[in-house]
């Protein structure tokens, strides 16, 4: 049956969810390959995309894959994975996987002083 | 009577904070998890825009939602202010403590770009304890009078100020 609503202000009910998250989900595993492979940023997402990602091509009725997932509606799931994409490509340009910038100096932390 | 400790929490907590040690470790200096459960991360202060874009954007850790952002005055510290952003997490119900230090000179990046909330926050902060965020869209004083000098909150600050009322 159609579900007209998300119940959620300002989403709209997505038609053909399974083909958004597949082309995000693409997207964000294709940005990731130009990231070092001993990164743990990459490791780490690689595996929470292949996860969803599996469960997207294996189930296909839309309620059944909400509760799979466990991310709310569908269409939350869709706005993370965009946010997602949105943050490797930031994370392409910041490489926070370099070691540390510059150490604090002695104290800085020290609490109580 | 004492507050029970919650093992449980304090262990996921700890093992959440090496997690983000672990992907972000060039901003990271520290991480601490009070005996209260709260998680801290003591950052770098070039790391804040990617820190809490990471925070907010990265599946396993959406805080969402930017609580409080305030400053901590040390004077004896060579950084004698201490930025604190305070972040809740709506999916995970977890709360996550961001802490960054600068000196009276030295600008901070503004986190206007990724929380709309911090906007008044950091004319508090600015109008209160004179740290200069950059690119931010309106750094102007929020709750002293149109022609006050000085910065009220700073320790060296006295009690009851400079000028008679």
């Amino acid at each position: 049956c159609f579900v007209q609503t998300t119940g959620l202000v300002g989403l709209a009910v997505a038609e053909n969810p399974h083909e958004r998250l597949r082309i995000l989900y693409t997207k964000i595993l294709a940005v990731l390959q130009n990231i070092p492979k001993d990164a743990a940023y990459r490791k780490y997402t690689e595996q929470i995309v292949n996860q969803r990602f599996n469960l997207v091509q294996t189930e296909t009725d839309v309620q059944k894959l909400q509760d799979k997932l466990n991310g709310g509606q569908i269409e939350e799931v869709i706005v993370q994975a965009e946010n997602e994409l949105s943050l490797a490509r930031k994370m392409l340009q910041w490489k926070p996987w370099e070691p540390l910038v510059e150490e604090p100096p002695t104290d800085q932390w020290r609490w109580p002083i | 009577t004492v507050r029970p400790k919650n093992e449980i929490e304090q262990k996921q907590l700890c093992a959440f904070g090496e997690y983000v040690a672990e992907i972000l470790p060039k901003y990271i200096q520290q991480v601490q998890v009070t005996c209260f459960n709260e998680l801290e991360l003591l950052i770098h202060p070039d790391g804040i825009i990617p820190v809490l874009t990471f925070l907010r954007d990265h599946t396993n850790a959406q805080f969402k939602s930017l609580a409080d952002l305030t400053a901590v005055d040390v004077p004896s510290r060579q950084y004698r202010f201490e930025i604190v952003y305070n972040l809740l997490s709506l999916r995970f119900n977890s709360r996550i403590r961001v802490k960054t230090y600068t000196d009276e000179l030295t600008p901070i990046d503004s986190a206007v770009s990724v929380h709309k909330a911090a906007n008044w926050y950091e004319r508090e902060v600015w109008d209160m304890y004179g740290v200069f965020f950059a690119n931010h869209p309106d750094l102007r004083r929020i709750l002293t009078d149109y022609g006050f000098e000085g910065h009220p909150f700073r320790k060296d600050f006295p009690l009851s100020g400079y000028v008679e009322v």
